[in-house]
């Protein structure tokens, strides 16, 4: 396992980009074996999550380091909006909802949205403060 | 035409937007440039003068859909990054996403319900908050259309991104940790990319809150489903 993970770091080193098409298609594999295994079990949780829980896992156990994966993980983060404006287009099959209910749909996110964001900031400074304090 | 050469360009037509359309967003960084929005309006241009068929669109572009599956595994390695920071403020982490998610999803049907929006709609809406993936798997889980879902997610994270912007101006915040999880819980992946802009420990904080309160819808959806009824 150990000499498996040095050759990936010199496989990052000199071919950067081949490190970064073998991370993600690693990346895919644990997620399809996770997946199909979930489908099969029929378990509660999607594969994804349970995919992320076992490379979770395995960091944490030091079975596999981070620099294995870095490559292929930062690139799949960073590039994520690409993969989902496909799912954007399906706009187009319901233009005729949008045209009755987009405003007010609009509407209801922005709303929502604000209630969001300043609850959730407003309860973490809340936990925040409240740590600084008695951290005096 | 050939079917299969239809599908073909529009893979190409999208990957050629993205790629063109990217670097502009960097260059100038707001809302109306992130590629989330100018990607669309690219294709939705090149369907009203060619004529846009959606199943022949999806064909061979759902290749890229099915990458937010890995794409949601690799965020493994953000959360391994930043384990200090939840060990340190696990507290406030959990507060911060708990309620936010709570109210993310109570807000979404009671103001879908307000404005009189059709179920699926209003099922639809309750997910939005969280990053793609995920509210796609929630979506469909809670009987809302995950299409449809996806959109919603869009938009809210265009406008989570300049309406953060206005509520930090207005807001006494005095930590980065409530900075970065206000964009992480209530704009995913695009208010995180916002945070990142604001600083590191910002951007920290919103990946991480991001990744939880999706994980956290994912594992409330079955109640969710029963509590919508």
């Amino acid at each position: 396992m150990t000499s498996l993970h040095a050759r990936m770091r010199l496989l990052s080193r000199r071919r950067p980009m081949v490190a970064l098409i073998v991370q993600v298609a690693l990346l895919a594999m644990v997620w399809f074996a996770c997946d199909t295994v979930v489908r099969a079990l029929h378990l509660p949780i999607p594969g994804s999550v349970g995919a992320l829980a076992l490379v979770l896992a395995l960091l944490a156990m030091r079975v596999v380091p981070e620099t294995s994966l870095r490559r292929g993980a930062d690139w799949l983060l960073a590039d994520m909006l690409l993969f989902f404006i496909p799912a954007v287009m399906a706009v187009w099959e319901h233009l005729p909802l949008l045209r009755s209910e987009g405003l007010r749909i609009v509407v209801a996110i922005v709303l929502g949205t604000v209630m969001v964001m300043a609850t959730t900031a407003g309860l973490v400074d809340l936990a925040f403060r409240w740590k600084q304090h008695r951290a005096r | 035409m050939r079917a299969e050469f239809v599908s073909l360009a529009w893979l190409v037509a999208t990957l050629a937007g993205y790629y063109a359309l990217k670097p502009v967003y960097r260059r100038h960084p707001r809302w109306w440039t992130s590629p989330l929005l100018t990607v669309p309006v690219w294709l939705a241009l090149l369907g009203v003068i060619f004529g846009m068929n959606y199943p022949a669109y999806i064909r061979d572009t759902h290749w890229l859909v099915l990458m937010l599956g890995p794409a949601t595994v690799a965020f493994a390695l953000p959360i391994w990054r930043y384990r200090h920071v939840i060990r340190e403020h696990w507290l406030a982490l959990a507060l911060g996403v708990v309620g936010g998610s709570t109210v993310a999803m109570g807000s979404a049907w009671a103001l879908a319900s307000a404005l009189g929006l059709d179920d699926e709609v209003r099922r639809s809406l309750v997910p939005r908050s969280i990053t793609t993936p995920l509210a796609m798997v929630v979506s469909s889980d809670i009987g809302g259309v995950p299409e449809l879902t996806a959109l919603f997610v869009v938009i809210t994270g265009v406008a989570g991104i300049a309406l953060g912007e206005l509520l930090l101006k207005y807001l006494p915040l005095r930590s980065a940790l409530a900075r970065g999880a206000l964009f992480g819980v209530g704009a995913h992946g695009a208010g995180t990319a916002k945070a990142y802009g604001i600083g590191a420990e910002e951007g920290a904080v919103s990946s991480l809150a991001m990744v939880l309160s999706g994980i956290l819808n994912v594992l409330l959806a079955p109640v969710v489903a029963k509590l919508m009824a």
